[in-house]
């Protein structure tokens, strides 16, 4: 299975990167409108994006400055990616006096029904991401008619 | 944007979804898609592809009285560079973010580059807010 994989170096320390990812008012900063943030393991993850775009899984793993991993997916009816069908690893990588953030989207499914076709994984695992990011065009969902 | 929009749509209906799998590595002709779905009508099988097809997740070929579906692979590597995009912005913010935390400026001006500071060693504030 083909995991998305996104890194950046940032110059700061990971002390100062990590409540941009478990602190809702700081998460609004990079990403979001509206979020909900409950960084424990079993804790709600709500992001939405886009205003009509709601990242929804849970918290897997919370090591403080250093990794943070949720489920994810969008609680939108037929979506694809349902809420928490997918896992995001962020480590935040110490090297000198910066952090290299490490992003890994993985268990990209295409649906309940599985499917062995790594092309379609693939691609719905960065449909997965669009949402993440921010929204494509006009402000609908993508279950919207 | 338009045509990712269109594409979200149409991947939000699982037998459109179903369609795109059977012809993904396959072309294969619309009698052939339509009995894989015995519950649903063959016209209806008509506008999933022709939704997908406007999509442009699959392509339509004309073989004398058939018509042919495959999978647009080259429309999925398009979109796929434009979701990595996405994730890579969210990133990318993030670090302006970090950075201006870092530095202890609550919010940078995200577009624009301040001539004062750009390149100029900025004093390091230190910032004892360790929490434990």
């Amino acid at each position: 299975m083909d995991d998305l994989t996104c890194e950046i170096m940032i110059d700061a320390r990971p002390e100062t990167i990590f409540p941009f990812l478990t602190d809702p008012a700081k998460h609004l900063q990079w990403m979001g409108s509206e979020a909900e943030l409950d960084p424990r393991p079993g804790g709600t993850y709500r992001v939405l994006v886009g205003g009509e775009h709601p990242g929804v899984g849970e918290f897997v793993e919370v090591v403080p400055n250093e990794r943070v991993v949720f489920t994810f997916g969008w609680d939108l009816p037929d979506h694809p990616i349902p809420a928490g069908s997918t896992t995001v690893t962020i480590n935040l990588i110490p090297e000198g006096d910066k952090t290299r953030v490490q992003l890994v989207h993985s268990d990209l499914r295409a649906d309940a029904h599985g499917d062995h076709n790594t092309g379609w994984n693939h691609f719905l695992g960065r449909l997965a991401v669009a949402a993440t990011g921010g929204d494509p065009g006009p402000d609908r969902g993508p279950a919207a008619e | 944007m338009n045509h990712v929009d269109a594409a979200l749509k149409a991947l939000a209906e699982p037998r459109r979804r179903e369609i795109l799998r059977l012809v993904w590595s396959t072309e294969l002709p619309a009698t052939d898609i339509a009995s894989h779905f015995s519950e649903v009508t063959r016209s209806a099988i008509s506008q999933h592809l022709g939704v997908l097809r406007e999509a442009r997740l699959v392509t339509e070929r004309r073989d004398g009285t058939r018509r042919l579906y495959r999978a647009d692979h080259g429309e999925m590597d398009r979109l796929r560079d434009f979701l990595a995009r996405y994730w890579t912005d969210g990133l990318l913010r993030l670090r302006d973010m970090a950075e201006a935390a870092e530095r202890g400026r609550p919010h940078p001006a995200r577009t624009t580059i301040d001539e004062t500071t750009d390149g100029a060693p900025q004093p390091e504030a230190p910032q004892p807010e360790k929490e434990h």
